[in-house]
């Protein structure tokens, strides 16, 4: 219990202090920020690893809306993600940032941010989920607003404008699950009490507006246009936030509402699972169409991460525990592999300037590194055994497969017409690196090698290991994810 | 489990890597290190060859490899092409330096290509489809390097359509695989196999049918061969003719995985199998006579011979327990056509390497008085059209004669053979075919005279070749009489070592490869070339032009599929236009003022409305039906306090009237009013819980109005 609140407090009393402190340089600051994630991460692998099973009771507003944490089988993945991936992020950040002024505020934001994923993370019912949702949205919204220009104001406007839609008809299944379930916590199967049989309208109604709620924050269609324009954000926020945090945690909610408060057999063969599923097979196809459209290179990864996210939601309306299995690995894997496309983004953004596609000519030579990175993640993505990317195709794909009914069609259908789309628009990137000649406009690029230092270098080896390693641990991972899925952790 | 495995796939591998960081340094180093690590994989292949002579079979597993596990196993036919493979990447590599002399990006060259080689052994030695497929992927991706290696436009189109073949046939396969998975819950041959025989073969037509896709685009198959007379020839030599030699191969292990086990002996299957294939073999040679450009007249053979291992495998199938010839057949074209193409290819690379052309016009009579080159390029053609004592003709013949055994066996059950004689009529005259442009590059190269540049050609006798080319064309060039005139000793060997994996009987005597049947099919075949090759090349794809008769290319360029099909203006302007606009659409409507503008004020609007209806019927029903009506009013009970409170204080208010107040008496029921009271407070209490969340949606809305006032 003491660990779950220690590993809350420490980024949020970091993240608060930050402002206060007076720091003498920058290196000073990193170093704090660092220790700060470093030991938030460390207390979240310890919860992970022991994984205690009592709950830590904040605060009671009323009978069924307390804010209350626990750790189980499903908050074990989430958080032991973003527990990976906080470090490296901060690492990254530091030379980052360098270019970007305000890192006061900056750091002390993004530290916040890692309370409030952590709070999502381990929120032990309906009601506390919401609150950290909410929190989470107003802790990321001046980091989409960093920069202070019109752009960047204009798209964090928008972003708030989405998701605080998305939280009010989150909000309106929180009271209607407050009144029909037998009360708000997590129990996987979902448990609804008596009253529910005779008001199954309602309750579906109920479920796809809140579904469609909280996936505003995964971006899926027709609410994911905050998303390509968040794209103006510092590459770090871009990374870490809109690729795994804030984008995960939009799924993450959407998986703890179908299987653990409304569960899964209720809704599994009805026409609420029909329209959920279909809108998110269909953002699967719609967003890799936009990425392969889309000349600008991190709205091009933004558009592939609407189309990835909902990979995880098509995993998540299958509604089998196989479906949840295969939401789970790409959740990971997803994060793995896009957190990294935007570093090598962000590296030719930071070292060379270049923002779109076509400029990208001939980089293979300029930027080795990186673009072998690059090439790697890519790879992954398309779903090139034996990757990463390659394992949670196969679970989705089997997953769909399994239900034996139209929506596991459909859903196989976008996945591979999808994968199809992700090569083109990756591929095209990678080839032009590899085999074009540069830009005669850039050519003075092409005298030296513009690879980023060691703090960008190393969160690159790290992740790329962990690609590799996932993709040939597949059975291992798969194992254990779908033990949870089933409940048996 | 054995280690001998998965040395042979990751070994190749490893050395990528360390091969890439020594040519980084040195590039002497790098080459010999790459000579050294070839000859290694190839001893090991060795090796491996020589358990399973011994009738050893080896299994490797690596359970929870990326998922369902890799499954290695090496039997007789794995092993065989596992050696086919590492010779040829060896020989190759022993031609490799030079060709490369003057080439950029030689250390990428080096990586990719012994990445493709371990990914490739990695698809011989697969013992389930799961773990063919991710060496498959693999080995798209690397070999993807090869065809862009020049870098000019025409590769880098080849490149793409590549590309998108593999990345197409890849996910078209993988859906099969996995509708296969799904069926019958594991992906090993042998599994396969029993489903075949258990199940009906109608479920599983689909499923396979997808599988083979991806395989048969990579063969090359008809109508998926589109990238292959164009990737082919723009690759170099070495990588040319490992594309044309094993990687077409791999694809072709796919089909037979699909054919040998999940549909062993399914006629109706054979059947298409035969049709595509006989299309493929006929088109492919049709392709060749045209062309007028060496390595593509090569590649466009070499689609034409994957349509005659596709006709073997097309037989087997509709052969079923009579299937020995077939299977023979089968293999060892395989082996054969990998092994002639080795050799033509780098003669091939020995002219370019040489002149930087590839035309026939240019390069006409660069073979004149050059001896090695001479001999090389003989052995193959004669090897590839099928002449007595050459090694193409073993494996022709056993084809040839699966046929006519097919039509025998249809005549004496007394059904129609029609379309089989047809076929076989087809598959001597493609054999004719084959010989005619063998014929014509043969001619160009060796015996015309170029007008232009002949002495300086001449002048080249010395030092085109390095001795270590030398070693790899004569190597790859004397084995293919070795193998066509000791057949009974070699072929018979290496067909009984590879007919388990295709489930292939023995034969029941053994093949007499010099009857005097076989001699006539190879005459007719030969005559039928030579008559083309004066009939149709010379007269009519040759003509005068300022006194010298020059080939002409007369291919109509519109007949180009890939041109017909996915690069047509109508793919480019319709299909991706309204994909596009379609997709602009949504993306607009999503960000739209409509999203903003519109549907906010018609929600509001119909909210609004809804609102009113409920407020104004309320008021309309209380105004009129149910004003008259005394709703039965239950008095309010209250507590034992409120009751006793009540009654003290209306004893109070009697005394107080009596007294005090006599002018104006207190008319109050204070045990009524009490009780009354106490409802509403209760109500009025349970109002104020219930209205939490309009104070956080308040709260919210505030949130909201301060943050935009502070970005604004």
């Amino acid at each position: 219990m003491i660990l779950i609140a220690l590993t809350l407090l420490a980024p949020l009393l970091g993240g608060l202090l930050l402002p206060l402190l007076r720091f003498r340089s920058r290196k000073a600051r990193a170093w704090y920020v660092e220790a700060v994630t470093l030991l938030t991460s460390a207390l979240a692998a310890a919860l992970c690893f022991t994984h205690p099973t009592e709950e830590l009771h904040i605060i009671r507003i009323m009978t069924p809306f307390e804010l209350v944490l626990r750790v189980d089988g499903l908050s074990r993945v989430f958080t032991g993600l973003i527990a990976f991936f906080w470090p490296l992020a901060t690492l990254y950040a530091f030379e980052y940032m360098a270019h970007e002024n305000r890192e006061n505020a900056f750091f002390a934001y993004y530290t916040l941010s890692y309370a409030a994923t952590l709070g999502i993370s381990m929120a032990a019912n309906l009601f506390s989920l919401y609150v950290f949702y909410e929190c989470l949205t107003l802790a990321t919204l001046p980091l989409v607003s960093h920069k202070r220009d019109v752009r960047s104001i204009h798209a964090g406007r928008r972003y708030l404008f989405y998701s605080l839609s998305g939280a009010a008809l989150a909000f309106v299944g929180v009271m209607v699950l407050s009144r029909f379930g037998a009360g708000l916590d997590f129990v996987l199967g979902g448990k609804l009490n008596g009253l529910a049989s005779r008001n199954l309208t309602l309750l579906r109604v109920v479920f796809v507006l809140s579904f469609v709620g909280f996936s505003v924050k995964a971006a899926m269609f027709p609410l994911y246009a905050w998303l390509p324009m968040a794209s103006v954000a510092p590459t770090p926020v871009t990374a870490l936030l809109h690729a795994v945090a804030v984008v995960n945690a939009g799924a993450y909610a959407c998986m703890r509402l179908v299987y653990y408060c409304y569960g899964a057999d209720f809704l599994r063969g009805t026409w609420a699972q029909g329209i959920v599923l279909c809108l998110a097979a269909f953002t699967i196809v719609f967003g890799s169409a936009m990425a392969v459209r889309e000349q600008h290179f991190k709205r091009r990864l933004a558009y592939s991460t609407v189309s990835n996210l909902s990979y995880i939601l098509l995993g998540v309306t299958l509604m089998t525990p196989a479906g949840m299995t295969g939401a789970m690995t790409h959740m990971v894997s997803h994060g793995l592999m896009k957190i990294t496309l935007f570093y090598c983004a962000g590296a030719v953004l930071v070292k060379t300037g270049q923002e779109y596609v076509q400029d990208l000519r001939g980089f293979g030579k300029v930027m080795p590194f990186t673009f072998a990175v690059f090439t790697l993640a890519s790879l992954a993505l398309i779903g090139v055994p034996p990757l990463s990317g390659f394992l949670s195709k196969w679970n989705l794909l089997t997953a769909a497969a399994e239900t034996g009914a139209w929506y596991g069609t459909v859903g196989i259908a976008a996945l591979i017409v999808s994968a199809i789309l992700t090569a083109i628009y990756l591929m095209s990137v990678v080839i032009s690196a590899y085999f074009r000649p540069l830009n005669p406009e850039l050519a003075s690029l092409g005298e030296a090698n513009h690879d980023p230092t060691w703090r960008m270098k190393v969160p690159f080896v790290v992740i790329c290991c962990a690609i590799v390693a996932m993709g040939l641990n597949g059975a291992a991972v798969t194992a254990w994810l779908s033990d949870i899925a089933n409940g048996l952790i | 489990m054995h280690i001998l495995l998965p040395a042979l796939v990751f070994l190749p591998m490893l050395g990528a890597l360390i091969s890439y960081l020594i040519g980084r340094k040195s590039k002497p180093g790098r080459n010999a290190f790459v000579c050294v690590l070839l000859t290694a994989e190839c001893l090991l292949a060795v090796l491996g060859i020589y358990q399973a002579i011994l009738g050893r079979e080896l299994t490797f597993t690596w359970e929870g490899f990326a998922g369902l596990g890799l499954h290695f196993r090496l039997d007789g036919f794995r092993a065989l092409y596992t050696l086919v493979a590492a010779f040829m990447w060896m020989m190759t590599g022993f031609f490799s330096p030079q060709y490369f002399a003057h080439y950029h990006n030689r250390n990428r060259y080096y990586f990719f290509t012994l990445m493709t080689l371990g990914a490739t052994a990695g698809v011989f030695l697969s013992d389930d489809l799961y773990t063919t497929f991710i060496f498959f992927e693999i080995m798209s991706f690397t070999s993807y390097t090869w065809v862009a290696h020049e870098e000019t436009p025409g590769a880098m189109r080849a490149a793409e359509t590549y590309l998108g073949i593999a990345v197409v046939g890849g996910m078209v396969t993988l859906m099969g695989l996995f509708m296969l998975w799904h069926k019958l819950g594991s992906l090993a041959f042998a599994d396969l196999q029993k489903a075949g025989e258990t199940l009906d073969a109608k479920e599983l037509y689909l499923p396979g049918a997808l599988v083979m896709f991806g395989f048969a685009a990579k063969a090359g198959m008809f109508p998926l061969h589109i990238w292959l007379p164009k990737a082919h020839p723009v690759a170099p030599a070495p990588a040319s003719a490992l594309l044309s030699g094993v990687l077409t191969k791999a694809g072709i292990f796919g089909v037979l995985v699909t054919s040998c086990n999940l549909f062993l002996h399914n006629g109706a299957w054979g059947n298409v199998v035969l049709a595509l294939g006989v299309a493929t073999m006929f088109g492919g040679a049709l392709l060749a006579m045209f062309s007028v450009d060496l390595k593509r007249t090569l590649a466009c053979s070499s689609m034409s011979q994957i349509g005659f291992i596709l006709v073997g495998v097309g037989m087997q199938c509709l052969l079923g327990h009579h299937n020995a010839l077939a299977v023979q057949g089968t293999l060892l074209h395989m082996v054969n056509h990998s092994l002639i193409k080795l050799c033509l290819f780098m003669a091939a690379g020995a002219v370019y390497m040489n002149l930087h052309k590839l035309d026939l016009n240019d390069i006409r009579g660069f073979g004149r008085n050059k001896i090695v080159l001479h001999i090389a390029f003989l052995m193959g053609a004669l090897g590839i059209s099928g002449v007595p004592l050459w090694n193409g003709y073993i494996s022709k013949s056993l084809l040839h004669e699966s046929i006519l055994e097919y039509v025998e066996l249809l005549h004496e059950q007394g059904l129609s053979a029609a379309w089989y004689s047809a076929t076989e009529w087809i598959f001597v005259i493609t054999g004719g075919m084959t010989f005619s442009y063998m014929l014509k590059l043969y001619f160009a190269l060796f015996w015309e005279k170029n007008a232009a540049r002949q002495e300086e050609f001449d002048g080249m006798r010395k030092g085109y070749l390095r001795p270590l080319s030398i070693f790899a064309l004569l190597g790859a060039a004397l084995i293919l009489p070795a193998l066509g005139m000791l057949p009974s000793i070699l072929m018979t060997g290496i067909a009984e070592l590879g007919q388990g994996f295709m489930h292939g009987e023995s034969p029941a005597h053994a093949v007499a490869y010099f009857s005097e049947e076989n001699l006539i099919g190879a005459a007719k075949s030969l005559v039928i070339g030579a008559a083309l090759y004066l009939g149709v090349i010379r007269p009519f794809l040759m003509e005068k032009r300022e006194g010298a008769r020059v080939y002409v290319n007369r291919w109509p360029a519109w007949l180009d599929l890939e041109n017909i099909f996915i690069r047509s203006d109508f793919t480019q302007k319709y299909v991706c236009g309204c994909i596009t606009a379609v997709s602009r659409f949504l993306d607009n409507l999503a960000t739209s003022k409509f999203f903003y503008v519109i549907v906010p004020a018609i929600i509001t609007a119909v909210t609004r409305c809804l609102d009113e209806l409920m407020d104004s019927v309320a008021v309309l029903l209380s105004g009129t039906v149910l004003s008259k009506k005394k709703t039965p009013h239950l008095p309010p009970v209250g507590t034992r306090v409120t009751y006793y409170l009540g009654c003290a204080l209306n004893a109070v208010a009697r005394f107080l009237n009596r007294t005090v107040l006599r002018r104006h008496p207190l008319h109050t029921d204070f045990e009524y009013r009490l009780d009354v009271d106490k409802h509403e407070a209760g109500q009025t209490l349970g109002m104020l819980t219930r209205s939490v969340s309009f104070g956080l949606l308040l709260m919210s809305v505030g949130l909201f109005i301060t943050c935009w006032y502070l970005l604004k």
